[in-house]
């Protein structure tokens, strides 16, 4: 540990976010639907709950790029509340 | 003999308190120190509570005067309902003409919320190198713990406040990814 640093920065292994780091889309892959989800909270005035079937699908399009741990959508919150789906994943 | 005692005991801890206050605030989220979850988290906490307020989520991006990145968030606010999951993204631009890692920090106001804000995954403390000229959306996956509904404590708390801050990062001769301070 050293001192004399400006405060607030931690070279501390500070323990990250629960599932880490997401790996960057560089390639823009998953692009379109961030455009989407974005536009959607811009309709909605930023309410969460009517996007969140857009926020499922940009997290599987992650998935199935590989820039994303695969996972089922209900340890991530999403619960089956559209009720098309029965089984996730 | 005792004064020595005493002096060396003063000194190791005044050493060791720097350290110790970091685990302190990394444990309590004490001072608006966001909680990171040393376990997976539970499902079941991850339902939305159906019945409550939303929570306005705002965001600030900010950046060390040494790194030449332009960073915003790229919605103003977002509107949550506790145990309810939600997606923000910020977008990075490294206007540069060099390769340059990036490693970034965050904080949550009010600082009585930052125990029940929770990441979930997102772009913090990890580097992150942005090419020359590249520009890159950066997600952020979270909640806010359905817990703060029984905490009287938190009854005013309508607006919240993620801040990022990106840092110029570079590794140092062991190895160990640091940040160039401003």
């Amino acid at each position: 540990m050293s001192f004399g640093r400006t405060p607030n920065i931690s070279t501390f292994n500070s323990t990250p976010p629960d599932r880490g780091s997401f790996p960057l889309d560089h390639e823009g892959e998953c692009k379109q639907l961030v455009k989407e989800y974005l536009q959607c909270l811009k309709d909605n005035l930023g309410n969460n709950g009517n996007c969140r079937h857009l926020s499922k699908a940009y997290l599987k399009c992650r998935m199935n790029k590989g820039l994303m741990v695969p996972d089922e959508m209900k340890n991530l919150g999403f619960h089956d509340e559209e009720t098309n789906d029965n089984k996730d994943k | 003999m005792y004064t020595t005692a005493v002096l060396i005991f003063g000194i190791g801890f005044t050493y060791a308190s720097a350290p110790l206050y970091r685990i302190f605030c990394q444990t309590t989220g004490f001072s608006g120190t966001p909680m990171t979850g040393t376990s997976t988290i539970n499902p079941n906490r991850l339902v939305p509570s159906k019945n409550s307020r939303r929570i306005k989520v705002t965001f600030n991006a900010d950046t060390s005067r040494a790194l030449n990145w332009s960073f915003t968030p790229q919605q103003r606010e977002v509107c949550v309902l506790p145990g309810e999951t939600s997606l923000a993204f910020y977008t990075a631009k490294n206007e540069s003409n060099k390769d340059i890692i990036g490693m970034a920090t965050y904080n949550v106001t009010p600082s009585k919320v930052a125990p029940y804000f929770n990441k979930i995954q997102c772009f913090c403390f990890e580097e992150q190198m942005l090419g020359a000229g590249e520009q890159i959306d950066m997600p952020v996956f979270f909640f806010i713990d359905p817990e703060i509904e029984n905490d009287p404590l938190m009854k005013d708390v309508d607006t919240v406040t993620l801040s990022y801050t990106f840092f110029k990062a570079k590794y140092d001769d062991n190895g160990t990814l640091i940040p160039i301070p401003a």
